[in-house]
């Protein structure tokens, strides 16, 4: 593999964003995951060879440490930072059709509820795994998720809820979902939630980190 | 022979154990202690049984009245385990405080009764007015917790069950600790004063809670409630219960009695109240404004996210002191240490900073999963991870509250620490960890700040809390746009500097 797209992935595990960033000191002013996906490009490295030898890999060894503990939200932040960094470099190939993505990923935080961490966390994760992201924000309602998916038709759904109360909004959100697009896949996720809940709403898919998510997407256009 | 199981509220502890087990074998690891040995003299070992039951012999019995104990009591150490039970170990409330400190008063004639309502804890003072001396105190644990320990579980079951049977719980809970509180005193109080937080205002008063389960998280019933004491059923005689108006959705009238123990309402200069308790409210300003606000910190400080973390009781890790040969440890009843309560954790958390075993985002350096502290109790990373979120929730409040007022931390003068864990933090070692980040000779721990204020308040007429009110202005952290940002940044540790 080109020796580039090596460091990018390690620039992308490690969140460096760019040169000039603190983060992290070990590889302070050294090429961040800004300049590195810069370089590859300019060196003639395919864009969707960035996305998919160094990005989806890095971002994938990040999900996986973080659901074994090993690094905490803000190291992941910083690295879906740095992965950010690189893909601003690659979003005019996305637009042009030169990179394909794996599908469109309609995410939000369900109405009534506002915590956006972990929903920011899974969409990162899940445009790192090679996804288009469209984000809808926090307390959104049934109307919106609908609309979305009808302007995006073939989507996949991701809910979001952290209040035990608002689970109740996320189930009604499921059911309106599935009442206007049956075929929709609806993922859910959330600190109260586990797979019980779940299947008892009727939604397809749980996971406790944002890498399980991943997974399951990957697995669903494999 | 087959094995029964025993739950304990409130640590949430679930024992199998053999068919016929004596309590006294099993208890003692969860912080019921026997110091009579197991004659079933001192009542200390007492427990509540909530589910099955443990049938007792005469003796049992005998010492069951003569403890003065309800029919639903056992002494665990006369008792044995015959089938699945659930028992609450009322132990716990050896952490509940009955505060005396002085304070400035204009005598009045009768009697007053305070009440600080509490999400866990309840306490009852009955105070003469002439003399504003506590005659008697009630403690009690919030009957409401077996369903749910904290406001969320509580409101979500009131949502799927109706809020009539957790009105009636704290009712009449209340109305037998004033009877308990008056019994043998030939007193009518003139009057009851009740402060809680607002959701605790809202299932007393049997208002609908709705409007505190989902955004935009505002009731419109902030209001202070009237009740005689025959409309709450209270076998008492009394025309004047109040329970005080709450500052906002989240924010209750136990923090406007803070607010007016503190004094902070009337100074020009700036303060700060952190009631580190379930809610973990904060309110900062002077007497132009004070904005309050609360954060989902409790959890952690309370032990019950933490993988050994437990209350402040037998065999709990209550403070960490880092040595030149290494970490030692004090644990509460000189015991080998079985867990680690919310002081203990700050502490250990600075110490570990201080001595380069935790990086700047909480990773343990040595590349193990965990931390030992003493004998088997330690802490692993996701304990470390539920500290740092507790931790950044009041910093980033503190934070966003500083900023909406233009101040600076340097601005502030007194910052006031209420709760009852409150009173045993270490602060050098809080300060180490960025919780809060103030000088500090401005630091008071209050103690039980919202008990205090109630008694205060009991001095005074209605006007007083309407003037505490004018210049309060709630604040829904979570709406501010770049709160994720500031909290995930005070997630972080500083690197040490040493």
């Amino acid at each position: 593999m080109n020796a580039l797209l090596t460091k990018l992935g390690e620039a992308v595990e490690a969140g460096k964003v760019d040169k000039n960033s603190p983060f992290p000191p070990q590889l302070k002013g050294e090429d961040g995951a800004d300049e590195l996906a810069s370089q590859a490009l300019t060196e003639g490295v395919a864009p969707n060879d960035i996305l998919t030898e160094a990005l989806v890999p890095a971002m994938d060894r990040v999900g996986q440490k973080f659901s074994e503990n090993k690094i905490f939200v803000p190291q992941m932040l910083m690295s879906a930072k740095a992965m950010g960094a690189a893909m601003t470099h690659l979003k005019p190939f996305f637009q042009s059709g030169d990179v394909q993505t794996k599908g469109t990923f309609i995410i939000g935080t369900v109405k009534g509820d506002l915590h956006d961490i972990g929903k920011n966390l899974v969409a990162m994760m899940v445009e790192g795994g090679g996804w288009t992201i469209i984000d809808l924000g926090v307390d959104v309602n049934e109307d919106t998720f609908n609309q979305a998916i009808s302007d995006n038709p073939g989507a996949v759904v991701g809910l979001s809820a952290l209040l035990t109360t608002t689970m109740a909004n996320m189930e009604e959100i499921v059911g309106k979902i599935k009442g206007v697009h049956p075929e929709t896949k609806i993922l859910v996720g959330g600190a109260p939630l586990n797979d019980d809940f779940r299947s008892k709403i009727g939604a397809d898919f749980y996971s406790p980190d944002p890498r399980g998510a991943v997974e399951y997407l990957k697995e669903l256009v494999a | 022979m087959g094995t029964v199981s025993i739950r304990l509220t409130p640590l949430g502890k679930e024992l199998k154990v053999k068919k016929g087990t004596s309590l006294i074998d099993v208890l003692h690891e969860y912080g019921v202690e026997f110091p009579c040995g197991g004659k079933g003299s001192c009542g200390k070992c007492a427990v509540k049984l909530l589910q099955g039951e443990i049938v007792c012999d005469t003796i049992h019995l005998n010492a069951i009245r003569k403890l003065g104990l309800g029919s639903d009591w056992r002494l665990a150490c006369l008792s044995n385990a015959e089938e699945d039970l659930v028992l609450e170990v009322g132990q716990f409330e050896a952490m509940i405080q009955a505060d005396e400190t002085p304070f400035e008063y204009v005598p009045a004639q009768g009697y007053g009764v305070a009440v600080d309502l509490g999400t866990t804890s309840l306490v009852a003072q009955l105070v003469e007015l002439n003399t504003a001396k506590v005659l008697a105190v009630e403690t009690g644990l919030n009957p409401q917790r077996k369903h749910g320990s904290d406001l969320i579980s509580r409101l979500e079951h009131a949502l799927s069950h109706g809020s009539a049977g957790l009105e009636r719980m704290i009712r009449n809970e209340l109305g037998k600790m004033l009877s308990k509180l008056l019994r043998g005193r030939h007193i009518d109080p003139d009057k009851v004063l009740l402060v809680g937080n607002t959701a605790m205002q809202h299932l007393f008063s049997g208002l609908d809670i709705k409007p505190l389960s989902y955004y935009p998280f505002e009731s419109p019933r902030l209001e202070a409630r009237e009740f005689s004491a025959k409309d709450l059923e209270w076998d008492i005689k009394c025309n004047h219960i109040r329970f005080c108006p709450s500052i906002g959705s989240f924010v209750g009238s136990d923090i406007l009695a803070g607010i007016f123990a503190t004094g902070m309402w009337k100074k020009e200069a700036y303060s700060v109240l952190v009631d580190l308790g379930t809610n973990g409210e904060i309110v900062v300003g002077n007497r132009e404004r004070l904005l309050c606000a609360s954060t989902a910190a409790g959890p952690a400080f309370e032990g019950s996210r933490i993988s050994s973390g437990m209350l402040a009781t037998t065999g709990a890790i209550s403070s960490v002191e880092g040595k030149a040969d290494g970490i030692t440890c004090k644990v509460i009843g000189n015991t080998p240490a079985r867990g680690i309560c919310g002081s203990g954790l700050i502490d250990a958390v600075a110490v570990l900073l201080d001595r380069g075993k935790l990086g700047e985002f909480g990773e343990i350096l040595s590349g193990e999963d965990h931390v030992i502290l003493q004998g088997e109790v330690g802490l692993i990373q996701k304990d470390i991870q539920e500290f740092q979120l507790a931790k950044a929730a009041i910093a980033a409040g503190l934070f966003i509250l500083l900023r909406k007022l233009g101040i600076k931390n340097e601005d502030v003068a007194d910052i006031y620490i209420a709760g009852a864990f409150g009173t045993y933090i270490n602060l050098t070692n809080m300060l180490r960890t960025g919780m809060m980040d103030f000088p500090m000779e401005g630091f008071h721990k209050l103690g039980n700040s919202a008990l205090m204020g109630a008694k205060m308040l009991l001095f005074t007429d209605s006007s007083t809390e309407e003037n505490i009110l004018s210049v309060c202005q709630h604040v829904n952290l979570e709406s501010e746009a770049d709160f994720q940002d500031i909290f995930v940044e005070q997630l972080s540790f500083n690197q040490s500097s040493s």
